[in-house]
């Protein structure tokens, strides 16, 4: 009988470690802090795991969140769920406790794998759904429905529980983005969605044993997919950049270097902040030799400073929306950077199709045609977790292709068809901007604002920015004249917006100006926001 | 020249002012400003620009370390070594 998790062809993420575990039990498989988990250990953590949370009660299907510090953990955490046969949500450490309390009831996480830290900062009755967690810490503490993380080494490891007829396209983790009504949006991925991206960066990247993958992004963030996934896919080891190491160039710079990264993934801010203050030029970084990028345009100027920084390494340009991870590319072209004046988004991933369809609703055939982006194929989500209005206006039937019924996204995204059959990318429809790579929706952000009592008028600009792509300007116009200080407002942001939403000034105003169809007037305040402007004060503008 | 007093309140008062614009409480001088978020990629130039200008002396890239900002004790020591260099 094959045993689920020893298949030649892996249709599961967690089969990709296990047949990594069988071929290099010794080599290194994650590394952070300092600490390392071999390939033998994280198969044998993840099974100990799992099976621990089929005896506490975990079924097909069900989610645990993740809700800790980056650790070697993280990785056990993410293969132990998926073991159990349950959907993993990543939450991220640093967001308010009222925004995770809203996800962890949105999508019914049952389990939390978590510390004693920070499950003491959320309420218990906000997260009624949660019936136990296993706390991934030194010297934790047991309690009821507490489980220290040592107490898996007294559980069996060599293998995991009775799999529970799992298929490709059961769902593996739920990735939480801003949604534009004021709520973040759970987007659904499935193994077989994961395995898509995976298999084809495995092939475009030729990702080997020998690789040491950095991990910059957040797990709730699906720039980790590639991170993870794919290191544990080629045997290769996952080292997680720890957070102080982040914020600091120069360290940074030496940690990619002390580390030996071979393959380094993030979004063009992070690389542009490593350029400006990281000293490259001081360091030997042969050892890089593919650097991608994702998430927000680069800047021309900061990409041929780049490009000259690391002369032998691999420039890749990747785009997607976290509905369907990666789905075009485009390989940087070194002798081309000197002229171009922005890098295209590219073609096509392997076993994804993309088109652009323009406003007469056709397919775009013609070189120069522009349209709205969509794309077909096994990356594309099943829709959006406990939203099935959400999900049919972006998943929708595809049109295009009438011998049976599939579906395709809307990425929403205006693009342009290049002569060499890639695309250009023009730009947004709607409200949807990026700062630091982050996906943010303005209106999110308004909505927060405009929930705060003496709030009348709340609108959010985004401010272009060479660095991080945008930076967010608020303008609120208090009710009636009553007393509001920006600072009351950035801290009532705070306690619901993750940092990188926070506007990093918010002006009051007696009353926002209007258009004449009496829409407040974003453009004139985006002019208003642009820098070197004026305070606004409470004479309007 | 200011006494390592003054240039500590400088220093906690830009703090506490980031810390309250993030919505974080009180912050005290030995906590680690990278762990309870009050310094985050944007802030760390911040406070670097603060330095450069409120004690005129030039912060180099390869300062900006762990070591030299994760408290406002470590950063009152790092400033009062830069201060100490300049006379």
């Amino acid at each position: 009988m094959v045993e689920s998790d020893r298949v030649r062809m892996a249709f599961l993420l967690n089969q990709l470690l296990t047949r990594s575990a069988e071929r290099y039990p010794e080599r290194p498989a994650v590394w952070a802090r300092g600490r390392t988990l071999t390939y033998q250990e994280l198969e044998e953590r993840s099974n100990q795991l799992a099976h621990l949370l089929r005896e506490r009660g975990l079924g097909k299907g069900d989610r645990v969140g993740l809700y800790f510090p980056k650790a070697v953990e993280s990785v056990a955490a993410m293969f132990g769920v998926l073991k159990a046969g349950g959907v993993y949500v990543a939450l991220d450490p640093s967001a308010p406790a009222q925004r995770i309390e809203y996800i962890v009831q949105n999508c019914g996480i049952r389990a939390l794998i978590t510390t004693g830290d920070k499950l003491g900062g959320l309420r218990p009755g906000e997260i009624p759904t949660v019936e136990f967690s296993v706390l991934a810490e030194e010297n934790a503490v047991a309690a009821p429905n507490r489980f220290p993380w040592q107490d898996l080494a007294g559980i069996p490891g060599s293998h995991p529980p009775e799999p529970l007829q799992p298929t490709t396209l059961d769902l593996a983790y739920i990735i939480y983005t801003s949604g534009s009504t004021g709520r973040p949006k759970g987007v659904m991925l499935t193994h077989q969605n994961a395995l898509t991206f995976v298999q084809w960066c495995a092939d475009e990247f030729r990702v080997t044993h020998e690789d040491r993958l950095s991990n910059h992004a957040p797990l709730h963030f699906d720039l980790s997919v590639f991170d993870v996934y794919n290191a544990i896919e080629a045997g290769a080891c996952t080292c997680m950049i720890p957070e102080d190491v982040q914020l600091f160039p120069a360290s940074l710079a030496r940690f990619i270097l002390t580390q030996g990264i071979s393959i380094w993934y993030s979004v063009p801010s992070a690389l542009v902040f490593l350029l400006l203050h990281g000293r490259l030029s001081t360091l030997d970084l042969s050892r890089l030799r593919i650097i991608l990028f994702a998430g927000e345009v680069f800047p021309m100027k900061y990409l041929r400073q780049l490009a000259d920084a690391v002369p032998h390494a691999e420039l890749y340009n990747l785009y997607g929306p976290t509905e369907t991870n990666v789905c075009t590319y485009c390989k940087v072209d070194r002798a081309a950077l000197g002229t171009q004046d922005k890098l295209p988004i590219g073609r096509a991933c392997l076993n994804t199709e993309v088109f652009a369809v323009d406003d007469g609703d056709r397919v775009v055939s013609e070189p120069g045609g522009e349209g709205e982006l969509y794309v077909r194929g096994p990356s594309v989500t099943p829709g959006y977790w406990g939203d099935p209005e959400k999900t049919r206006k972006m998943v929708v039937p595809n049109r295009f292709q009438p011998y049976f019924d599939e579906k395709a996204y809307r990425t929403g995204d205006l693009v342009r068809l290049r002569t060499d059959g890639g695309y250009d990318f023009l730009g947004r429809r709607d409200n949807q901007i990026k700062s630091r790579g982050y996906r943010i929706e303005l209106g999110e952000i308004e909505a927060v604002l405009l929930a705060h009592g003496g709030v009348r008028e709340a609108a959010v600009v985004a401010v272009p920015d060479e660095e991080i792509g945008a930076r967010l300007r608020a303008f609120v116009a208090p009710h009636n004249g009553g007393a509001l200080a920006a600072a009351e407002l950035q801290e009532h942001c705070a306690s619901r917006l993750p940092q990188y939403m926070i506007p990093e000034r918010i002006e009051l105003c007696e009353t926002l100006p209007k258009t004449s169809t009496g829409k407040i007037d974003r453009v004139k305040l985006a002019a208003a926001g642009a820098p070197r402007g004026q305070e606004m004060g409470r004479t309007g503008l | 020249m200011p006494d390592t007093q003054t240039v500590k309140d400088q220093v906690r008062q830009f703090v506490a002012e980031t810390a309250q614009r993030k919505g974080i409480g009180a912050v005290t001088d030995d906590e680690s400003l990278t762990a309870n978020g009050v310094i985050d990629s944007l802030a760390i130039f911040r406070l670097v620009s603060f330095i450069e200008d409120t004690f005129s002396v030039r912060v180099a890239d390869e300062e900006i370390v762990n070591d030299n900002f994760k408290s406002v004790n470590d950063i009152e020591r790092f400033v009062a070594g830069k201060l100490a260099q300049k006379v």
